[in-house]
């Protein structure tokens, strides 16, 4: 009988490898984690990938519907709006400016709330109690609300909408980092280190932060459908991004006017709000999903 | 801590903070110098505070940059509306969303279970102005059967009593009392159905999961034990023991409603806080911005309260804990 393994080698995979184990057998969330990827590089690539330019017409090709349409031309796969624009470039385009920055706004906002949320979970007494209850006051208020008054604050615009989103959804990256910590800090396994002599950052980056990660990530990807609808209807509204840009909700805004006679030019960027929004909720679902598998093993 | 935030907003605004406040765009040198003195401009920023918060308490919240009327005057018209609208949607995301989650739980990880998540996956994916742009499409323009726009057909001349349309209809002696109250309630159904579907999902999420913790319960255990029927235990024991927890989250629940309200009143030109919000953002009226932001918030927190305090009259154990036993 041969023996390929000599010794019975115990592997132990990190938390987030586990986690990933789990979460690469549940299909839908694979499925979510697929589309999540799609559009990141759409984000990226769309200047390469887009047939024509999102801002420039063809003014012979007005209003012209989707090539499905009895009237539609291949050469235009998704129609073109009243000024001849092509409809799939300008939702290309629009990846980058919709999804891409509710992408660059939650890293950011992760960033600082992390650090943030840390180092208040370090801290007691007075100053964490003033963080504690100004941060309660904060997310009292719901954040398209808050987005709004800070967007009337800055002015319009979408680097100013960047900025709204950002400063709303940080305290909800303080709130779980620091709930987080403070319940790591507590386990036997942070104490152990401690008592190794480990200063309290050395324990917070080679101890707790490994142990929390995933729970971080489920919180971003709540926050990145938030931050999608948020820029999306401030685009909407007009205060978000402004006229040529192809922003999906701005492009859905735009198309209103003639919502009757060329429905496309609502229903596709509507779609593809939803299509972006689905599939972040799926990826985080899949990991919230193996989170609890994780715990219950 | 709200009128602290509102009050720092006028300084926080483009232009002078003492225009800001009060909204008196075109004061002349001693009308000014009088306001000065209203908001106790020349003392400190405490004095200035408190000299705003007076001003608050007595009901004046300055005049609106843009139609130089009095804004409390447009918010006691607009608040009924957007309260009115909000109540409605509210209790149709409970009526339908509390029964499906209850649903779901009974039938935790079957189909039936696994088709409800999906939907209400679905419900919450969706960008509300977009939801309310089809709704008018299909139901509207395509169907016909629902009114787009407005509150009530502009046909009907109901006094402005207390501003909650079906309360003034059924005050009003018109003789086409009940034809007024069939439109105002066509007005209302579809704006109401649309701000409710996010909430909706929410219920169904929170009343599943409570609805699973109560069926895991030992007591729930000990009522199948005795030989009660299924039906029994749901609707005299695990329902009512669930639809406490949920109580507690409808407050929060408010305030993303309210959110999605506002959106919403643009949409269906709903003559409600939210839409006069929006529009005061377009016309930089500051004034108006400042106190709306005020008296929106105020209202959410009322409600906060409120559900609170439900919340502890029907539960008794969150009575006892505040006496820390």
């Amino acid at each position: 009988m041969a023996r390929e393994k000599t010794y019975t080698e115990e592997v132990f995979p990190s938390p987030f490898i586990q986690l990933w184990i789990i979460f690469r057998r549940t299909p839908v969330a694979m499925l979510g984690f697929g589309c999540f990827i799609f559009l990141v590089f759409l984000a990226i690539f769309s200047p390469l990938l887009a047939p024509y330019s999102p801002v420039e017409g063809n003014l012979e090709m007005i209003l012209l519907p989707p090539a499905w349409h009895d009237n539609g031309n291949v050469s235009y796969l998704l129609g073109t709006d009243e000024l001849g624009r092509d409809m799939l470039s300008r939702l290309m385009y629009g990846t980058s400016l919709t999804f891409g920055l509710s992408f660059v706004v939650v890293l950011i906002s992760l960033v600082v709330g992390v650090v943030i949320g840390s180092l208040s979970a370090l801290t007691k007494g007075l100053k964490s109690s003033f963080l504690n209850h100004f941060l309660d006051v904060v997310l009292s208020i719901p954040s398209l609300l808050l987005a709004i008054i800070i967007v009337a604050i800055l002015g319009p615009g979408i680097a100013n909408t960047v900025w709204a989103i950002v400063i709303v959804l940080i305290p909800q990256f303080i709130h779980i980092t620091r709930y987080a910590v403070k319940e790591e800090f507590r386990k036997d396994y942070v104490l152990a280190s401690r008592l190794d002599g480990a200063s309290p950052f050395r324990v917070l980056y080679y101890s707790v932060f490994p142990n929390i990660v995933e729970r971080i990530m489920s919180q971003a990807t709540l926050a990145q459908s938030a931050a999608i609808l948020d820029i999306a209807t401030l685009g909407f509204l007009g205060l978000g991004a402004q006229i040529p840009l192809p922003e999906w909700g701005a492009i859905l805004a735009n198309g209103v006017e003639r919502f009757y006679i060329a429905p496309w030019t609502v229903y596709l960027p509507g779609l593809a709000i939803l299509f972006a929004v689905v599939a972040t909720n799926l990826v985080g679902e899949g990991i919230r999903h193996a989170l609890k598998v994780r715990r219950e093993n | 801590m709200l009128t602290m935030l509102s009050f720092s907003l006028s300084f926080l605004f483009p232009g002078d903070n003492i225009i800001n406040l009060s909204g008196q765009l075109n004061a002349s040198s001693s009308e000014l110098t009088q306001l000065n003195h209203y908001y106790q401009h020349d003392n400190n920023i405490i004095e200035q505070y408190l000299a705003y918060l007076r001003h608050v308490l007595q009901g004046d919240l300055g005049l609106s940059m843009a139609s130089q009327s009095p804004i409390s005057h447009e918010i006691i018209k607009l608040l009924p509306a957007t309260m009115e609208l909000s109540l409605v949607a509210l209790l149709i995301a409970m009526a339908i969303g509390i029964p499906l989650g209850f649903i779901a739980a009974i039938k935790h990880n079957k189909t039936t279970d696994n088709v409800i998540l999906a939907v209400s996956m679905l419900g919450y994916s969706i960008p509300v102005f977009w939801l309310g742009l089809l709704a008018i499409l299909f139901f509207s323009i395509g169907l016909g059967w629902l009114p787009s726009a407005g509150r009530i057909s502009l046909l009907f001349e109901i006094e402005f009593v207390t501003g909650f349309q079906f309360i003034d209809i059924l005050l009003s002696d018109s003789p086409y009392k009940w034809q007024a109250l069939n439109n105002a309630l066509a007005h209302i159904i579809l704006p109401a159905c649309v701000i409710a579907v996010a909430p909706t999902t929410i219920f169904v999420r929170l009343s599943r999961a409570a609805m699973i913790e109560v069926l895991a319960t030992s007591y729930i255990r000990a009522a199948k034990s005795k030989g009660l029927s299924f039906s029994q235990i749901i609707f005299r024991h695990a329902t009512r023991n669930a639809l406490i927890k949920i109580i507690r989250h409808v407050g929060l629940q408010f305030a993303n409603l309210i959110t999605i309200a506002m959106v919403t009143e643009v949409i269906f030109s709903w003559p409600g806080i939210g839409r006069w919000l929006i529009e005061s953002i377009y016309q930089r009226d500051y004034t108006a911005i400042q106190s709306g932001l005020l008296v929106l918030s105020c209202f959410i927190f009322i409600v906060h309260i409120l559900t609170d305090f439900i919340y502890a009259a029907l539960n008794p154990l969150a009575r006892g804990n505040k006496y820390g036993s």
